[in-house]
């Protein structure tokens, strides 16, 4: 668990505070994102908890301890860090980068082999491919991989990680973001995700942290945020298809009208969805079997009924329109 | 007469004075490696210092090393003799080398260093395991450049009583024997192009194959 008090940051010589009094918490398992525009405190923030920066006042607790009384190198060994420009060394093979945190916590040398190939085989990657490659001779994507398994190398509880699929094309940052949340599934660590992207904040994030000039305007799960934004800044940065988002964070069985009976032809046409797939997908399937009406199943059992005017009146509510 | 029967005839003499010449390079070169790279280590942490030491170098590497030679022998404890073309050679090889690690370990790419801070590297760690191995192409480019310039400037070291192959060139100008002067730079140039590929092969083996797309090769 991570607990911010009153944070403050003023860099020496600005005339405003980069961070300022902002308090919050996140909790064990959960994918925090920090959301704003550049300059607004969200990178700061992050560099502060494992004390990359050192705050003006205020106090960060991780797992209940102070971090400004804690040694600052095993503070950030026992966390995972993940930046944009990935920084792996250059000189050094894959293997070598991957093991950085090992070798500085005394690892022995076959512990970490072993940990090394496992981790890049759980990133994606090919073990005997890549680890003695140096990072000039990967691409971008393999690269952003290979930064996520050094992070990962010493099995932090807490991962923090500053736009990390941001030097990626779009869809190879989608497949990555896909492939992390599995990850996380599993791992379920406690992660402080830092993005300007509002796309990938509301996919990434149990729970956002939007924050602007360094104040902290809104906190929230998404669809609390799509629903209801504090303020015209918080609506300007989520754009202008806010209705459409809100439908890829809906479950299709919240917005169906239950039913045991669904006409055959639905069913025979491939016209439904599963339950706890997103409504954006129901729209798709209606747009391309023509349809007004999916069924909704859950495994092979029709439960459901989702029709495009619940769709429309959902929208509408939640989006404060009239309808 | 060509220099190459120059060399012949004179077999002894001309060995004798190859064999001073590369004694003082090589000694120049050690004391150089270690004063200097250390120096630029140091400077690489305090700025301010940094820009006064490099400053001073390059006013040492300006001045005409035949005056420097000469300014030095007139000092009280150095007088003619090795000692005094030691210290006045290191002092040339200042500028090349003390910039070099400097520029080297400096412009190391400042998200590498914040990656090895974030996960948890001590300052010195990073001066270790990421600042210098980085800097390595840079600060060899910087030794090649001084050991070239040694060699070179070693042959002025003739006129405070260095027998070296300085004197061979000094002498056949005096004499106007063109041979004996052509016979005097080509060893020189040969020296040096030896040592440059001697440290060539080092560089191959300290420098990182991760880092080879970088100049210097």
């Amino acid at each position: 668990m991570i607990e911010l008090e009153n944070i403050t940051k003023k860099f020496p010589g600005a005339d405003s505070f980069s961070v300022d009094r902002i308090s919050f918490r996140v909790n064990e398992g959960n994918i925090c994102v920090f959301l704003g525009p550049s300059g607004c405190g969200k990178t700061t923030i992050l560099r502060m908890i494992n004390r990359l920066e050192e705050p003006s006042s205020g106090n960060i607790f991780v797992n209940g301890k102070n971090v400004l009384e804690v040694d600052p190198s095993g503070l950030r060994q026992s966390m995972g860090y993940v930046i944009q420009q990935i920084g792996l060394l250059p000189h050094r093979t894959i293997e070598q980068n991957v093991g950085l945190v090992p070798e500085l916590l005394g690892w022995e040398a076959d512990k970490t082999r072993k940990r090394v190939r496992e981790l890049l085989e759980v990133m994606g990657l090919k073990p005997d491919e890549v680890v003695r490659k140096y990072p000039h001779q990967l691409s971008g994507g393999q690269m952003q991989r290979v930064g996520v398994a050094r992070a990962m190398a010493a099995d932090p509880p807490i991962m923090l990680m500053d736009e990390p699929f941001g030097a990626v094309d779009p869809i190879v940052r989608i497949r990555l973001q896909d492939e992390f949340l599995s990850l996380q599934q599993k791992f379920q660590k406690t992660i402080c995700f830092v993005t300007h992207d509002i796309n990938e904040a509301i996919k990434m994030g149990d729970y956002l942290i939007i924050l602007n000039q360094g104040r902290l305007i809104q906190m929230g799960s998404p669809i609390d945020v799509l629903t209801s934004p504090a303020d015209e800044f918080v609506l300007s940065l989520i754009g202008e298809d806010r209705g459409v988002k809100i439908l890829d964070l809906t479950r299709c069985e919240t917005l169906m009208e239950p039913m045991r009976e669904t006409p055959d032809d639905l069913m025979g046409s491939g016209c439904f969805v599963q339950s706890i797939q997103p409504v954006k997908l129901a729209l798709e399937v209606m747009m391309k079997k023509d349809s007004d009406h999916v069924a909704v199943c859950r495994e092979e059992k029709v439960i459901g009924l989702l029709s495009w005017k619940n769709i429309k009146k959902h929208i509408n509510r939640v989006s404060g329109e009239d309808e | 007469m060509s220099p190459f029967y120059f060399i012949l005839n004179n077999f002894s003499l001309v060995l004798e004075y190859a064999m001073n010449h590369i004694s003082l390079v090589l000694t120049v070169l050690v004391l150089s490696l270690s004063f200097w790279i250390f120096t630029g280590l140091i400077i690489s942490r305090y700025d301010r210092l940094a820009s006064a030491v490099i400053s001073f170098s390059n006013i040492l590497f300006c001045i005409p090393s035949i005056s420097l030679f000469g300014l030095f022998m007139t000092m009280p404890g150095f007088g003619l003799g090795r000692k005094t073309a030691v210290v006045v050679l290191v002092l040339y090889a200042m500028m090349p080398l003390v910039r070099s690690v400097y520029l080297g370990v400096k412009s190391v790419d400042a998200s590498v260093v914040d990656a090895g801070r974030g996960m948890g590297m001590t300052t010195s760690q990073i001066l270790l395991k990421i600042r210098i191995p980085m800097a390595w192409p840079m600060i060899f480019a910087g030794i090649r450049v001084s050991v070239v310039l040694i060699t070179g400037i070693a042959t002025m070291a003739t006129f405070i009583g260095e027998k070296n192959l300085g004197r061979l060139i000094h002498q056949g100008i005096t004499r106007g024997n063109a041979d004996m002067i052509i016979a005097g730079a080509i060893i020189v140039s040969l020296m040096a192009l030896l040592l440059d590929y001697i440290m060539g092969r080092i560089q191959k083996k300290i420098v990182s194959p991760g880092l080879r797309f970088q100049p210097g090769d």
